[in-house]
């Protein structure tokens, strides 16, 4: 396959990296060493590799490089800095919405999505927008409950 | 010793949260080594075949590939993937009837061959070039079938395919007496299903042979020590030249307490002298990984008029699968909850576990006991039918005590089930929702109930040994090193909450080593619910120690007794004397660096094995809806009323139950294992074909706690994970049937078996 090099914006960072046009923007971000970015089924049906492409939920694994080259690329490493984490990320943490955890990576960008979109769900709209996520440890509960209080604590302003 | 629990029992974050929030846990598919060979594994596209040849010369040949592996490679060491044989008491009644690659194909996706390569395109190209001659053989798919003379014969051991008959171990009575003392009998044949486990995680694992030539192996093996004696003995290299790594693991449900990718990536690691990773696709963990039975249960039971149940008989068909692996443990799990939930005077069990050219099948959440409630819930709720009995009454007028033998012969240090159903059956208004026939244009709508009890840990079946070791810093904050398997379930931050607890610091304080052979302590593995209740009381034991040296020290460094002192958040003092006092950090720092030459690294090793097994307990109702043109159930609310003794995490306990509601959801509904009878081949493999349940299948949820302490738990908790999933299904079934008034005996009960069978019931009712 044809090889060139495709600078890509991960996180607010360039990358200029040699690709080749099959391979998917999940392979390029594990070749980056951002190993965050999960994939369970690889043909796009379960939301684990979820990423952010110019702020809209992308399934990176079903999702070629090429195709998302100079476009701002937004993965789970990119919402913390250090400790402190999104206000999503701390909520997963404090709601108990994360067991083994393989599927909270693409759970909390899906919800970052839905949140920038919506800033204020219902428990409803909440689990519509997350119907395209699976996890097979939490039975979702807390992961919803997780999501409205971070809509809740993100509309008093503290971020 | 501690007046009020300031760790124990609150909602304290998860072990590993923060890592798993952003990104920076690492599994086993996200280790990387220099020089990582991808390894793939060559499998059976026929369900029963003989292999004639292996010619591998084109893949040898191919540029970039560094190991082809077919049977004559390989250690011909026969092997049972699960650890039971090591541990149980009775080991007769495992198997060994697996090599690592095998000798014959007996399923789609028995393992052939294997490749390592440069790359994932290289491994790809190179398995195609691997040329495999086989002979075809008829293949067998129904148990009902393998067992018939004449049937293919897919292990020679095993001429009619039953690889083993079991007797339940404690009759009692006589069943068939008890069954003529009855005013009702009621049998009926239960099909359970083979549900796949689909962990998100997909199977994988990583192994390196270092240049001292130890071999390192990166798994979410759930029992780390003993698949590393068993990797041992299958490679024949000594135990203690592996060293077994379980980096964080994106769930198991039971399915990694068999040993997995972990053999065939060690031999392709040895022969290509390079570390290999081997990942499965979705498809290839659904089509290769081990499942759970499917028991085709005949259930017999007796009841007066009055309610009392006087006889019980189970006889269990087990289609095991290919392979035998844990066919004999969840079959004695089975008979022992079928015998052992109610009081009865009569009851017997019996079990022949099949073969098929099916997938091998596992020991997944509930390991049993979730199959023998679907059948033994199903026959109360029917008897108490035929009687005219409310079902809960019937309940209650055969429901044990605290005393009598649990579904293992255990006499039972609590038993909280009556209060359980009437705490759940007030808060659900059982009484009026019954009494009412709810009507909704198509609707129909229903209540169902169902109880259980399970297990706390593997006692007294097989060895439980475990250990724990917690050493200070000098700042007070200390290490808490153990091998507590986390799968998800948290028994790494419910371990440090203990200690924390006992030892008078905060749960931010314990920083927690686990999951590697070489440091971390030795323990026999989790499953069963053992976590908690036995890896607990070690790190409990291991904690009281450290507690004893930090006391002494303190007691030297304050003038006081030891016994006259107590810790409270990070502070030592003297009861009698409160304002006497030092904070743990000052007792550590001076006991690290001494300038007197009494030098202490306060540290102590706990150890625990069990006496006792206390069941969890639980009474779960469900609300149905059931639409009666299309079929459709719609779950409208599952009420949990839950006892697993003291509830070390609200959020912890309240996830598992969350977590097995939804697995059960799928059990019963949504999950339909669907193989082709002509090929073998299992078509429902990716997450379009088999679905699990999403955010829009859960039901609104309720958990309620009820605490009883159990003397013999660490702060009086037991187990809880392991039996979130086995009042569920039959809830939810029995609620099917008083909505519409049909008793589905074949899970998933999809809407096809759902309408079918109401339509038989309205043709013998005379309706058109």
């Amino acid at each position: 396959m044809k090889k060139e090099i495709g600078s890509f914006r991960i996180n607010g960072r360039l990358f200029e990296v040699v690709i080749t046009p099959e391979i998917t923007l999940y392979e390029l971000l594990r070749e980056l060493q951002f190993t965050g970015t999960k994939r369970s089924c690889g043909v796009g049906e379960c939301g684990s590799c979820t990423v952010l492409v110019d702020g809209i939920p992308t399934l990176s694994c079903s999702t070629l490089a090429i195709v998302v080259r100079n476009k701002e690329i937004l993965t789970i490493e990119g919402l913390s800095e250090g400790s402190r984490l999104h206000p999503l990320q701390q909520a997963f943490v404090d709601h108990g919405a994360i067991q083994c955890g393989f599927c909270t990576p693409g759970m909390i960008m899906m919800a970052k999505a839905l949140l920038d979109e919506n800033p204020h769900p219902t428990r409803d709209e909440v689990k519509e927008g997350l119907a395209g996520n699976l996890c097979r440890c939490t039975g979702y509960v807390k992961i919803v409950d997780a999501v409205v209080a971070s809509a809740e604590q993100m509309k008093k302003g503290e971020k | 010793m501690v007046r009020q629990l300031s760790v124990v029992g609150r909602r304290v974050p998860r072990w590993g949260a923060q890592e798993k929030a952003t990104g920076a846990a690492r599994y086993v598919v996200d280790i990387e080594l220099p020089g990582m060979l991808i390894g793939k594994v060559l499998t059976s596209p026929h369900p029963h075949a003989r292999i004639l040849k292996v010619d591998k010369t084109r893949a040898e040949n191919l540029p970039g590939v560094e190991a082809v592996l077919s049977f004559e490679d390989i250690p011909q060491r026969l092997y049972t993937p699960n650890r039971h044989d090591l541990i149980l008491y009775n080991p007769e009644n495992e198997c060994k009837d697996m090599y690592l690659l095998s000798d014959k194909a007996r399923f789609v996706g028995d393992r052939i061959a294997a490749v390592a390569a440069v790359d994932e395109v290289t491994a790809q190209r190179a398995l195609e070039l691997v040329e495999v001659t086989y002979e075809v053989l008829p293949a067998v798919f129904d148990p009902m079938e393998a067992m018939k003379p004449g049937a293919p014969v897919i292990h020679d051991f095993a001429p009619n395919n039953i690889s083993m008959h079991l007797d339940f171990p404690r009759p009692r009575g006589d069943v068939e007496k008890g069954f003529r003392e009855a005013d009702c009998v009621i049998e009926e044949t239960f099909r359970t299903s083979k549900q796949l486990v689909s962990q998100l995680e997909p199977s994988s694992c990583v192994a390196h042979v270092g240049p001292d030539g130890r071999l390192t192996i990166w798994s979410p093996g759930q029992s780390a020590f003993l698949q590393r004696r068993k990797l041992a003995e299958i490679l024949d290299i000594p135990v203690g030249m592996i060293r077994w790594i379980t980096p964080h693991v994106g769930g198991s449900f039971g399915k990694y307490g068999s040993l997995n990718l972990e053999p065939v990536c060690a031999a392709l690691a040895r022969k290509a002298g390079k570390a290999v990773k081997i990942e499965y696709s979705r498809e290839e963990d659904s089509c290769r990984t081990e499942t759970r039975q499917t028991f085709v249960a005949t259930g017999k039971i007796g009841v007066k008029r009055d309610g009392t149940i006087t006889a019980l008989r189970e006889k269990l068909i087990v289609d095991g699968g290919a392979y035998f692996s844990r066919n004999s443990t969840t079959s004695k799990v089975n008979m022992g909850g079928f015998t052992g939930l109610y009081r009865c005077p009569n009851l017997d069990a019996e079990a022949d576990c099949v073969y098929t050219n099916t997938l091998t099948t596992g020991g997944i959440r509930g390991y049993g006991n979730s199959e023998a409630m679907c059948v033994l819930e199903h026959l109360v709720d029917r008897a108490a039918r035929e009687i005219g009995m409310d079902p809960i009454e019937l309940r209650l007028k055969n429901i044990k005590k605290a005393g009598e033998p649990d579904n293992k012969g255990i006499p039972m240090e609590t038993c909280t089930l009556e209060t359980l159903i009437k705490l759940g059956a007030e808060k659900i208004g059982w009484g009026k929702k019954r009494a009412q026939k709810k009507e909704n244009g198509t609707k129909r709508y229903g209540i169902g109930m169902a109880i259980m009890m399970d297990v706390s840990g593997a006692h007294p079946g097989s060895i439980q040994h475990r250990n724990a070791y917690i050493k200070f810093n000098e700042d007070g904050t200390a290490s808490l090193i153990v091998t507590a398997y986390d799968m998800g379930q948290n028994l790494t931050g419910t371990c440090a909450q203990i200690a924390a607890e006992v030892l008078g610091i905060r749960y931010e304080d314990i920083h927690v080593v686990n999951g590697d052979t070489d440091s971390t302590m030795f323990d026999t593995g989790i499953g069963a619910s053992a976590g908690l209740y036995q890896v607990g009381q070690a790190v409990m034991n291991a904690a009281l120690e450290a507690r004893g040296q930090l006391l002494d020290r303190a007691g030297k460094m304050l003038g006081v007794a030891a016994e006259d002192l107590e810790i409270r958040d990070r502070r030592v003092s003297s009861r009698s004397d409160p304002q006497r006092g030092l904070s743990v950090a000052e007792v550590t720092m001076q006991a690290t660096y001494n300038f007197q030459g009494e030098h202490l690294n306060i540290s102590a090793k706990g150890s625990f094995s069990p006496k006792q097994s206390p069941p969890p307990f639980a009474a779960v109702f469900a609300e149905v809806e059931v639409d009666v043109e299309t079929a459709e159930v719609k779950i409208l609310r599952i009420l949990y009323v839950n006892d697993s003794g003291r509830v070390m995490n609200p959020d912890t306990v309240e996830g598992q139950v969350e977590g097995g509601i939804a697995q059960a959801v799928g059990f019963c509904l949504t999950e339909d294992t669907v193989m082709n009878k002509a090929s073998g081949v299992l078509e429902s493999d990716n997450f379009t074909t088999y679905k699990i349940p999403s955010t829009l299948d859960m039901p609104e949820t309720e958990v309620i706690h009820y605490e009883e302490p159990v003397p013999s738990g660490p702060f009086g908790a037991k187990g809880v994970g392991h039996s979130t999933t086995v009042a569920v299904n039959p809830a939810i079934l029995n609620a099917i049937y008083d909505a519409v008034g049909v008793f589905i005996t074949d899970t998933p009960a999809t809407p096809e078996k759902i309408f079918a069978a109401m339509k038989k019931q309205s043709a013998s009712n005379g309706a058109v």
